[in-house]
């Protein structure tokens, strides 16, 4: 990961202004990937945001027979409780999308947190952060998550600080080799021996340096994020109401009648796959570009 | 006072049958025979079975593997203590009680002949069925019998049915008469008798009874037990019914997943299956080579309101909450139509349920009035649910949803099964449960009395009280029950029930398998009645 290192102005003596990014994104958008990657999730997004306006009832009204695929009036018939689930669809995508796109924030700025500190200390701060993510390493995001809401009564902050707690460490560890291959260049010398603070060149310096890897983190961790919020809220773990409406719980409710029904599942399951596809190739342009750019400096 | 087979429920205290009875009444249409069963009985006893079955005499051999739900590693193969519903079947093949409740909710004798109470109902004297043997061969003797109920009376034991015998002393209450002949001395007198040692839990072992190696006088003999997997029964040759067993073999198999069970019965790994879950009803129903089997049942699911914590300690809340139900909409939505509307009190079954009383209906108006009166507007309640059984979570968000109707907000907080049952269980203030079908005496000393092992709502009312200890000491039916519907009448006011339906149970076979008829009695496939099941070649 560390080749995903942006330019650095080999050589100058300041710092190079942190006016990449901007490049950096419209570059990405060049590619039909990014492209094509935007649309589906503005459009995914949109649904889940726009929804619960123009949903035609109540997400909780119950208004048919339960598990009925054909119901006169309602276009995908009810659910498990006789509900409209084109409703509950609706109104059932914001909860994921203002989860994960909390936990990504957190995740990716706890994790570039400790790098900035550990990745730009050379002394035992930089073993002991290190070390430590190592062992959380070792857990699978999802079972570390299960772990602390079996702990913690489940809420919507439990889920955020637990899935972002899965983040953190992943995160750390990429922008940590990021850190470090910045922390050696001269602007950095420079700057350090102009007797700047450390915290101001890590965040003078450093971070506007690393928003290349910075990006495709915060894109790939957004779509580990939809993954886990929705797959918490099928265990029913994700915090909320059990007759709110979500993504994640209606595939739960109606996965024992997905052969009679199936569209409470089809729908809510098509929409995060979008999404997770979508941010995914958001994720993946960003980063061509950032590897791109890299390759151009680097020759 | 005095019953026989040939009058069925007409007095309802001394037992007395004979083998074939249960053959006899086979042949015709079960519940036929009834001469006054409740309405719940006979109302829908010629609908409870579709798709095509086998029929004509029986054919011997051959295996049954069956598919039942839930199950684990704390699997259990006592006779006194089963816990999970597959704990339960298994009682069912190995054990058997002195008398049991039959598919129509008749007492009938099983390890006994005949059961009969003097005057006060003080002494019971049981009758050994003649010739009855355990599986290893030896006779079913009085001594076995007392050993029998001193190991449920044992504390150490913690024995399901060691409460509902409480008026029996282990040590001076039962005397061997003669060598078929048990006589029972109560420390009261209890019209309770006879359904306390008619429960599935209380089958009779041998005085050197070792869960180890369990041996019991049920139709199949034990071959092995894997505890959250599966268990193998034998054909047991000698049991007393004339020709049953049928099949050679039965293996019961564990399925925690619903979705698991049906898939194995619609792939042909096993052949018949308990709880079809709701969703699926349709893709067996519409499948010809499989039969559903759909009993009606006592079984209620009931929210229960603590009527000693706020805001329920106020009967007109009590009162408000219970009229805040739709409960044809429960029935429709939640048991996807399998069952019947229910009364907020408990035990349709009993031959004194009181039937008399008003159906309640769903009145916002009066129920957002009486909420006014008690100065509860804009009422916010939590809910506690738990999937414990099929239905419950679906309940609760439904009525949570029945309730917005008169501005309650029901709060729902579902907690895991371990969490339901933990620290707190028994003093949620608004939660729900289950319950089998039981007679009304039974099910009040179980869960509506203040030294009930499960009294959810904490009821503990001086009149009820009264009334209930009145009807357990009366040897006349009729006197009792006039005060059996007296006490069903004041929980029918002021309970702190809400009980919206009794529910079907909706079982599924291979239209292979022939002999499982509808039952009443709350236990799935004909109350695991594998005995008179045969395979169609």
């Amino acid at each position: 990961m560390s080749a995903l290192v942006p330019p650095a102005g080999d050589g100058g003596v300041t710092a190079p202004v942190a006016g990449q990014t901007p490049g950096l994104l419209r570059r990405s958008l060049a590619t039909g990937r990014t492209r094509a990657g935007l649309a589906i999730t503005m459009l995914v997004v949109a649904v889940a945001v726009v929804g619960p306006f123009v949903a035609p009832g109540g997400e909780t009204a119950i208004v048919g027979p339960p598990n009925a695929s054909e119901v006169p009036g309602l276009l995908f018939g009810t659910d498990v409780t006789g509900r409209d689930v084109w409703t509950r669809f609706l109104h059932g995508g914001i909860s994921v999308l203002w989860l994960s796109a909390l936990c990504t924030l957190v995740g990716v700025g706890a994790g570039l947190l400790i790098a900035l500190l550990a990745g730009y200390s050379r002394t035992w701060v930089d073993e002991i952060l290190m070390r430590t993510t190592d062992v959380f390493l070792a857990f699978p995001a999802i079972v570390l998550a299960l772990l602390f809401l079996a702990i913690f009564q489940p809420s919507a902050w439990t889920v955020i600080l637990t899935v972002a707690l899965g983040h953190a460490p992943r995160v750390a560890r990429v922008m940590r080799s990021a850190v470090l291959d910045v922390a050696g260049r001269d602007y950095v010398r420079s700057a350090e021996s102009m007797g700047l603070r450390r915290w101001s060149i890590r965040l003078g310096d450093l971070l506007p340096n690393v928003t290349g890897p910075l990006m495709v983190e915060c894109g790939l961790r957004l779509t580990y994020s939809i993954g886990l919020v929705a797959g918490l809220g099928f265990l029913g773990l994700s915090g909320l109401a059990i007759d709110q409406a979500d993504w994640g719980l209606m595939i739960n409710e109606g996965r024992t009648a997905f052969t009679v029904q199936p569209w409470p599942v089809l729908l809510p399951v098509t929409a995060i796959g979008l999404l997770t596809v979508g941010t995914n190739l958001i994720a993946d342009g960003i980063a061509r570009a950032a590897a791109g750019t890299d390759r151009e400096v680097g020759e | 006072m005095q019953v026989n087979d040939r009058r069925p429920r007409t007095a309802g205290m001394a037992v007395r049958g004979r083998p074939r009875r249960r053959d006899v009444l086979r042949g015709m249409a079960v519940g036929t025979g009834a001469l006054a069963a409740p309405a719940w009985l006979t109302a829908c006893s010629d609908e409870s079975t579709s798709g095509p079955t086998a029929s004509g005499e029986p054919q011997r051999g051959g295996t049954i593997r069956m598919g039942g739900a839930g199950g684990g590693a704390t699997d259990s193969i006592d006779a006194h203590k089963p816990v999970t519903k597959l704990d339960i079947a298994r009682v069912h093949q190995l054990y058997e009680p002195l008398l049991i409740r039959d598919a129509t909710f008749e007492l009938v004798p099983m390890a006994a002949e005949s059961v009969e109470p003097n005057k006060e109902l003080t002494v019971w004297t049981a009758r050994i069925r003649e010739g009855l043997t355990f599986h290893d061969g030896r006779p079913v003797r009085p001594e076995d019998v007392i050993a029998t109920y001193q190991r449920i009376l044992d504390p150490k034991t913690t024995a399901s049915g060691a409460q509902l015998l409480s008026f029996l002393d282990p040590a001076n209450g039962m005397r061997k008469v003669d060598s078929r002949t048990v006589e029972f001395q109560l420390e009261r007198p209890s019209a309770l008798f006879l359904d306390a040692i008619s429960e599935y839990f209380q089958g009779i072992v041998p005085e050197d009874y070792d869960p180890k190696n369990p041996i019991g006088s049920g139709p199949f003999a034990y071959e092995s037990f894997d505890p959250g997997e599966q268990s193998v029964f034998t054909r047991n040759d000698e049991y007393w019914r004339e020709g049953e067993p049928y099949i050679d073999e039965l293996v019961i198999i564990d399925f925690p997943d619903d979705t698991a069970r049906v898939n194995a019965l619609l792939g042909g790994q096993v052949e018949a299956i308990e709880s079809v879950p709701y969703g699926q009803i349709s893709t067996v129903e519409n499948n010809g080579d499989f039969t559903l089997l759909t009993s009606e049942s006592g079984n209620w699911n009931p929210f229960t309101m603590r009527v000693d914590a706020e805001p329920f300690s106020d009967v007109r809340v009590r009162q408000a909450m219970r009229l805040l139900v739709d409960r044809q909409q429960m029935i429709d939505v939640v048991l996807v139509g399998n069952g019947a509307i229910a009364n907020d009190i408990y035990c349709p079954g009993d031959p004194c349920y009181n039937d008399s009383l008003p159906q309640r209906e769903q009145d916002i108006d009066q129920a957002r009035s009486l909420l006014a009166q008690a100065g509860q507007e804009g009422l916010q309640v939590q809910l506690t649910t738990s999937p414990v059984a099929q239905g419950i979570v679906e309940a609760a968000t439904v009525f949570a949803e029945q309730a917005r109707a008169a501005g309650v907000d029901v709060q729902l907080n579902k907690v895991d099964t371990g969490v339901f049952y933990g620290d707190d269980y028994l003093s949620w203030p608004f939660a729900q449960d289950f319950w089998g079908t039981r007679s009304f005496l039974a099910q009040v000393a179980q869960g509506s009395l203040p030294g009930s092992p499960f009294n959810e709502t904490h009821w503990e009312d001086p009149e009820f009280i009264d009334l209930v200890e009145a009807a357990e000491r009366e040897p006349d039916q009729n006197k009792r029950c006039t005060l059996i519907q007296d006490a069903q009448e004041i929980e029918y006011d002021s309970g702190g029930h809400i009980i919206w339906g009794f529910i079907n149970l909706v079982d599924a076979h291979s239209t292979s398998v022939a002999g499982l008829e509808p039952n009443v009695a709350g236990h799935a496939l004909d109350r695991y009645g594998f005995r008179h099941a045969w395979l169609a070649s």
